[in-house]
């Protein structure tokens, strides 16, 4: 039996009708057609699916749609604005933190909540924020990299 | 049929706005609490559990808050890491803050909570052990036949009864966690043992003490993963309890951790190594605690 929801992503709001077991992940990705979030292990542990709800990065596969009706949800579709790229994502693409790609959406989210609440953060704590995601291509050095140089990118663009 | 993807059965879905609503539908027969979803979700996709119907108590606000009133409850819907961020609770209950830090990584303690954690009844429950040893309690809620809600108060202790196994009986739902008044001179300290921090705890460990001056008063050392449930190491505790630390006590007193533990050997870890390992989490935990109750160690 469907039931309606309103699903808010990236700004936008979309009225749907889904079945109580189907999982954010699968609606984001096949009803709204947002395939920048990614099925990695379906079972929490990779961090691919990744998405910020309420400004809060959570596993869009350990949840269900219905839960998340009326609560703000941002992909990485929502990060660029006017087709200008966002600090992190232009600092990923600077570091050579992009290799194959896959585990791209939910870093630069995780590291966006970090940002968001901590603009200066250590090693450490980069390291920490994004324990929670999995890469199996770069071995993580040029994503650190890329976290702390889009520090100094966002401060510079707050002064200006 | 398992699979990580999608959920292929269909449930009865509740969101309930209060306490009273959640216990009308939890006391339904079939009925199964969702919190953060983030064990049962995988419970129903990869070991093919079919709950008839969930109910969703994240919707219920009166059980998201931390409160400081005569020791510190925690209501059941509050998210793990508005609990490890809250600076009281970092300050008085260190071991509880380092333990719930521990658990995942930063999206599970965005979605999970200190309940859930407790109810899922891992033996390798990250918050179990710090909480036993604060003397931590469940205030468990339901609605009996006459359909008036009921209370009842266990302690951390007793709640556990096997790998995934509560005292809960069906309809029961945990709505806080109460935990005492931190005395002057209570040290406490958590550790945790694992391949990468993402994963489960080959072995952790929580000490909670109080000093007498130079002496060690009271002293309770809780450990996970190395046996059903979190255990007690009593052995240890009963060789400390009223002495003066030094470390050849403690090298003494660890060494009896191994007759309180029944580790086995799993994806994680060997049996051999956790018994090799325990001694050496629980000095290093104790010797946290103690530095954190302001006391000091001779060599």
């Amino acid at each position: 039996m469907k039931v309606p929801i309103i699903l808010k992503v990236n700004g936008k709001e979309y009225a749907l009708e889904v079945k109580a077991n189907e999982i954010l992940l699968n609606v984001l990705r096949e009803k709204i057609s947002l395939t920048g979030t990614k099925y990695g292990c379906g079972i929490g542990e990779c961090g691919a699916c990744t998405v910020l709800l309420n400004g809060r990065a959570i596993l869009s596969c350990q949840i269900l749609a219905v839960s998340v009706s009326g609560r703000e949800i941002t992909t990485i579709e929502g990060l660029a604005e006017n087709n200008k790229l966002q600090p992190l994502q232009e600092s990923f693409v600077d570091e050579g933190a992009v290799q194959c790609g896959f585990c791209t959406s939910g870093m630069i989210l995780s590291a966006k909540e970090l940002l968001d609440r901590n603009p200066d953060p250590t090693i450490d704590e980069i390291k920490d924020a994004i324990r929670g995601n999995l890469c199996r291509c770069t071995g993580y050095v040029n994503i650190i990299r890329g976290i702390k140089a889009s520090t100094r990118k966002i401060r510079k663009r707050r002064k200006e | 049929m398992s699979n990580s993807q999608v959920i292929d059965y269909d449930f009865d879905y509740y969101q309930p706005q209060n306490i009273e609503e959640a216990l009308e539908y939890l006391g339904r027969e079939g009925a199964q609490v969702l919190a953060g979803g983030t064990d049962l979700l995988n419970t129903i996709k990869i070991a093919g559990q079919q709950p008839p119907s969930l109910v969703y108590i994240i919707g219920v606000k009166e059980l998201d808050f931390i409160k400081f009133e005569k020791g510190l409850t925690i209501g059941a819907t509050t998210l793990l890491s508005e609990i490890e961020k809250d600076d009281r609770i970092i300050n008085q209950y260190p071991a509880l803050a380092e333990s719930i830090h521990s658990i995942g990584g930063t999206q599970i303690r965005n979605q999970a909570t200190l309940a859930g954690n407790l109810c899922n009844a891992s033996p390798g429950a990250d918050s179990a052990p710090a909480l036993i040893t604060l003397k931590a309690q469940a205030e468990i809620s339901w609605k009996s036949e006459e359909r008036e809600i009921e209370r009842k108060i266990i302690p951390l202790e007793k709640f556990f009864t096997g790998p995934g196994a509560t005292i809960l009986r069906p309809g029961e739902l945990v709505t806080a966690i109460l935990i005492p008044e931190a005395p002057p001179f209570a040290g406490s300290a958590f550790k945790k043992i694992a391949r990468v921090k993402l994963d489960i705890a080959k072995i952790n460990c929580s000490v909670y003490l109080t000093r007498d001056g130079d002496l060690c008063n009271q002293v309770r050392i809780v450990l996970g993963s190395v046996a059903p449930t979190p255990v007690r190491a009593r052995r240890v505790e009963d060789f400390l309890e009223g002495k003066k630390l030094n470390l050849s006590l403690l090298t003494k007193a660890t060494k009896r951790a191994t007759e309180d533990i029944s580790p086995i050997t799993d994806v994680r870890s060997t049996e051999a190594y956790r018994r090799e390992l325990v001694s050496v989490i629980i000095r290093d935990t104790l010797m946290k605690a103690w530095k954190r109750s302001g006391g000091e160690i001779e060599k």
